[in-house]
């Protein structure tokens, strides 16, 4: 087996675990409101989630091998890479993709282990633009593109991150605030099993498009690596086999299930009910929706977070815990950096190891790092047994309650 | 600065759209259900409740207007990931292939 394929596998395995990782990250995103007001069974939300995603990442067919072009130089427009980074056979410019795929792995093990929400795209293009840095040099990453469309790290990645999370706040805030006062003379029996029903559909809805959305990344990434190796030519479309590995991979990993996240963005931001929950699903649904189709490129993680917290505004007498949201912005705004260092230390020793052994030390490391972080969470475990537990500062003790029930 | 205006014209477009459908439907499915439970209080037991044949009526269309909505949601996906797009003649949706 000639050593480029060895390094190939490696690429599309690790490439494969960071789908897996994308997927566990995010089943929160969709799914943490309905399991908070139990509308929908811890096992059978993430069941539920996880076929969506599946359906959704095979409605992807869209072109995908572009993905990594908005923010690094690896790639002409047309998609192939370029080509004094395969003239090796590819070795150079596979380096760049596995060290930036594990640095997007342990970053997102990292914020899983500390219950933070944060965006695996964001992840993905910091380990890769970390990885590109260390090889190419500043050349190699595009920061804003030429000015006539939203291009680049600043007009792909930051201003949109800087700015969904208040469109989601506010269409939710208005959501709930809506809502409340249109049902606020309802029977309970009414708007407690009605809006279930419209929270499971609203949720289920963000599910479908994050699948679309994001198995696509991993697909362009893996397909990537297959040109850049020699074994796949065809620049408009997504192997098969490609397309099944990361439509599996993304849902094994929401049907896993990052509990730690969902507890989070169930319990730790808002105590939720489900006109609430109904909300901040549909408001989350809309904005990915929207800025899909007006290629508006934004994080899920941002979108759903933000939605949380306006149904949180938008209701009289809710409780908003802005010391978990603050931790949680503070986490977005270091991801991108983080990731990249991450990527761009490793892409540094698989470089100076070169060769086969080098591939071989950076996969050695994610493994390494990745176990001992699992074993670090066993300490704190959190499952479907214990999701939903009443929330507990850790550090204060204080509770996160409803303050008209403080009051009653 | 050019790409910040562009940013915040991005921003300002998903806005609006996203709060006509995110807050829009929610709204008009609440109303539904407000419709369900046409002549009883918020205090009332309503195990024994049957909703007014008027009220249902109203409420299913308004159930109607946010399924058909989400439909139409799940068409875009689709249509976008298989490279066509979703048109509406009229009011009756059709897809193009791009």
């Amino acid at each position: 087996m000639p050593p480029e394929l060895i390094v190939l596998a490696l690429v599309v395995i690790v490439a494969l675990v960071f789908d897996f990782t994308n997927g566990f990250h995010d089943t929160g995103n969709a799914m943490a409101t309905s399991i908070a007001t139990g509308a929908l069974r811890p096992k059978v939300a993430v069941a539920l989630s996880a076929v969506l995603n599946l359906v959704g990442a095979f409605l992807s067919v869209e072109v995908a091998i572009t993905v990594t072009n908005s923010v690094v130089n690896i790639q002409d427009s047309s998609g192939a890479p370029r080509p004094e980074l395969i003239a090796d056979g590819g070795f150079s410019l596979l380096l760049i993709i596995l060290a930036g795929l594990v640095g997007a792995i342990v970053w997102n093990l990292i914020t899983w282990l500390f219950s933070l929400p944060s965006s695996s795209s964001h992840a993905l293009f910091g380990g890769l633009i970390g990885a590109t840095l260390a090889g190419l040099g500043p050349a190699g990453v595009k920061w804003v593109g030429d000015g006539t469309k939203l291009d680049g790290v600043v007009g792909k990645v930051i201003l949109p991150a800087l700015m969904s999370p208040a469109i989601a706040i506010a269409i939710a805030a208005v959501g709930t605030w809506l809502v409340f006062r249109i049902t606020r003379n309802v029977a309970e029996r009414y708007r407690e099993s009605g809006f279930r029903w419209g929270q499971i559909g609203s949720a289920s809805l963000v599910s479908l498009a994050h699948g679309t959305n994001d198995a696509q990344k991993t697909m362009g990434v893996i397909t990537l690596a297959l040109i850049a190796a020699g074994e796949w030519t065809d620049l408009e479309a997504v192997p098969f086999w490609v397309k099944l590995l990361c439509a599996l991979a993304i849902a094994l990993g929401t049907y896993i299930g990052g509990w730690r996240i969902i507890r989070t963005l169930g319990k730790g931001l808002v105590e939720i009910s489900s006109p609430q929950g109904m909300a901040a699903e549909a408001s989350s649904a809309a904005v990915i929706l929207t800025s899909s189709q007006l290629g508006f490129a934004l994080s899920t993680t941002h979108v759903a977070t933000g939605s949380i917290l306006g149904s949180g505004v938008g209701k009289k007498g809710a409780t908003v815990n802005w010391g978990i949201a603050g931790r949680m912005v503070v986490a977005w705004l270091i991801t991108l950096p983080s990731a990249g260092i991450v990527g761009a230390v490793v892409w540094f020793i698989g470089n100076a190891i070169g060769g086969i052994a080098g591939a071989l030390v950076v996969t050695a490391i994610l493994i390494v790092a990745a176990g001992v972080m699992y074993a670090r969470s066993r300490a704190t475990r959190v499952g479907s047994h214990n999701v939903n537990d009443e929330w507990v500062e850790q550090t204060t003790d204080r509770r996160l309650g409803n303050r008209e029930e403080t009051k009653a | 600065m050019n790409i910040l205006w562009l940013a915040l014209e991005g921003a300002w477009n998903v806005l609006w759209v996203g709060m006509l459908l995110g807050a829009g439907l929610p709204a008009i499915f609440a109303m539904g259900i407000r419709a369900m439970s046409y002549g009883v209080g918020a205090d009332a037991d309503a195990t024994d409740h049957v909703p007014h044949p008027a009220a249902k009526a109203v409420a299913y269309l308004c159930f109607g207007i946010v399924i058909l909505a989400v439909v139409t949601g799940i068409g875009v996906i689709v249509a976008h990931g298989l490279g066509a797009e979703l048109v509406f003649d009229g009011l009756v949706p059709r897809f193009v292939t791009g």
